[in-house]
């Protein structure tokens, strides 16, 4: 390999890496100056929380070919541990969000143990249905409530600026974690398992161990992510927390902003957040233009914007690809 | 527990009908449509649109609703979902995803979020059945006209060449193109078949029960259900599962019933995914 083309490739690479510390480092600033407006505040934390729940999504139908239609199940299920800890045992809000990923976490194993000997549409309709037998146990379970919805209780509330720094640590901590798991070698058996399971199979990729770290790590996070949403939200009720409005969000942020990149569902939350926040004039209007777009989109884009930009111009902040020099 | 049987075995006729277009699709296209649930809904408006705006009976609106529904079907499969399934099932399947929040968001823009529902003059007669209960006669006339359309549809699928072709390209697609059968064109009438079978069903439903623009997905869980139970394809198996899907949900009760008919449905796709009645 010539040596001028490394060091001008690396040299590209720090660059492109300063810009990206340099703006979420700005990101933290700003926040914790409170130099936002609430408004802003609160569209940068949506957007951050969607980056999160996009990107684990992504890190399964992406990455390892598992398509689940239910993260709602995974968000629901922590936004009501959320309400559980802090307003019927009265403890820290922190405590119910982390509980709140320990058991999306638990849950994802244990459907993990019969949603795993399905493959492809069985697996995506098997998590949906999941998580609409959830909601159902949830309209009629007394211990939350019924379907009367439950409030998160902490005494003094977590401001926005708040809650916003521990939306943006969650999506760049997410981010970290996908990459760097991308990265590895268990990432390398991921793409491979994706493209063909029996090939993978064949040649030593341990896929049950791989598909279930991917499952439990999603779940983890999107569980957190929904808690932080809760938690900024103050209240939740069945039809919400475990509502396919989720699931619609995130297909549309990973399909519109490239499906099997990372830079895709940064891109696409942003644009989701905008569009939903310039739709909110329609109410109405909003989820049918956001289903055509999205449509026109998987027609038009099939790799989404992320993923057109990367094929046309060859341009990637985070390449998960693997080249010769690494 | 005598009644409950009996509503559940006439339930079964109905969800075998809101089953039997998915597992059409299924089989033949091998296309999961997610929005299978939203045309049911679709259909049921339109009769109520047509039966309040023609003074017509909810049943004979059928005679408008299932030529339209498969027009609708014939289209979207060659216009847009052909296209797709060059490129695999999941662009395909996420596009229905698309377009059922569009039709549940339109209904919702259009119709509010109230309920509505069918009214049929026979609405509350019953037949009694001495110390056994009753048979509700909307009801059995429901089930009887879902059993009669997946008698139909068999007999369809069966005798003539069209039916003929569309067993073919669900059997082995290149060999049916050799064969000379236009590949495309047969999966277009498929999914107008399947519309249109949606059609009924979206009238029956909308007959025993209320309706909202959002009842959509709840239908789409009862025809994974019954797809699931009965095996992809198989006609006989979709009837078999209706049954089962209804006495399941009509044995738990208000509170438990669609839970049960999820858990069922789970256990199923865990055991045995192929169904109960796979080729």
């Amino acid at each position: 390999m010539n040596k001028t083309k490394v060091t001008k490739k690396t040299g590209k690479k720090i660059l492109r890496f300063g810009v990206l510390v340099v703006l979420i480092v700005l990101l933290y600033v700003l926040g914790l100056a409170g130099l936002f407006s609430t408004n802003a505040m609160r569209i940068l934390l949506n957007i951050a929380l969607y980056v999160t729940l996009g990107t684990m999504w992504n890190l399964m139908s992406g990455f390892t070919g598992m398509t689940s239609l239910g993260q709602q199940a995974f968000i629901g299920i922590a936004g009501y541990t959320l309400c559980v800890i802090t307003s019927t045992y009265n403890l820290p809000f922190w405590i119910g969000i982390v509980l709140g990923g320990l058991f999306s976490a638990i849950l994802a194993l244990l459907m993990s143990m019969v949603l795993f000997r399905m493959r492809g549409m069985y697996f995506a309709i098997a998590t949906w249905v999941t998580a609409e037998a959830l909601k159902t146990f949830f309209t009629s379970w007394k211990f939350v409530k019924m379907g009367a919805g439950m409030s998160v209780k902490a005494r003094p509330y977590p401001g926005v600026s708040l809650i916003y720094v521990i939306a943006l640590s969650l999506s760049i901590i997410a981010i970290l974690v996908v990459y760097s798991l991308l990265k590895s070698k268990t990432g390398l058996g991921l793409n491979a398992m994706r493209d063909d399971a029996d090939a993978a199979s064949s040649v030593g990729v341990n896929i049950f161990r791989s598909r279930l770290l991917c499952f439990v790590v999603s779940g983890f996070f999107t569980g957190i992510a929904g808690a932080i949403f809760y938690l900024n939200r103050g209240s939740i009720f069945p039809s919400g927390g475990f509502g396919t409005e989720w699931t619609v969000a995130i297909v549309f942020i990973v399909i519109i902003g490239g499906i099997g990149t990372i830079e895709g569902p940064i891109l696409g939350a942003i644009i989701y957040v905008a569009l939903s926040e310039y739709l909110s004039k329609y109410p109405g209007y909003s989820m049918i233009i956001l289903g055509f777009i999205a449509i026109v989109v998987i027609v038009a884009l099939p790799y989404g914007i992320a993923g057109t930009i990367e094929r046309k111009l060859n341009l990637t902040v985070f390449s998960t690809r693997r080249t010769l020099e690494g | 527990m005598a009644q409950q049987l009996i509503n559940g075995i006439l339930l079964g006729g109905v969800y075998a009908l809101v089953g039997v277009g998915m597992t059409m699709i299924f089989g033949i296209v091998q296309l999961t449509n997610l929005a299978h649930g939203e045309f049911i809904i679709l259909a049921a408006y339109l009769s109520s649109v047509i039966s309040v705006g023609l003074g017509l009976s909810p049943l004979l609106t059928l005679i408008i609703t299932v030529p339209l529904m498969f027009v609708i079907g014939y289209i979207l499969q060659n216009v847009l979902i052909n296209k797709l399934m060059e490129r695999g099932s999941e662009p395909a399947l996420l596009v229905t995803f698309g377009l059922s929040i569009i039709i549940q968001n339109a209904l919702l823009l259009i119709f509010s979020a109230d309920a509505n529902r069918l009214i049929v003059s026979f609405q509350a007669l019953s037949i009694p059945l001495g110390g056994m209960g009753r048979i509700p006669v909307l009801n059995l006339v429901v089930c009887l006209i879902g059993i009669a359309t997946l008698f139909v549809l068999n007999l369809f699928l069966k005798k003539t060449y069209i039916g003929r072709s569309i067993r073919a390209t669900s059997d082995d697609k290149v060999a049916a193109a050799l064969m000379g059968v236009n590949v495309k064109q047969t999966y277009g009438i498929a999914m107008g078949l399947a519309l249109a079978t949606a059609a009924i069903a979206g009238t029956m439903v909308g007959m025993i029960y209320p309706f909202y623009p959002s009842t959509g997905s709840g239908y789409l869980i009862i025809a994974f259900g019954v797809v699931v139970i009965g095996g992809m394809g198989s006609i006989t198996g979709t009837l078999v599962a209706g049954f089962i899907f209804g006495l399941a949900q009509v044995l738990g009760g208000s509170n438990y019933g669609l839970l049960i008919g999820y858990l069922v449905l789970i256990v199923m796709l865990a055991v045995r995914p192929q169904g109960l009645f796979a080729k």
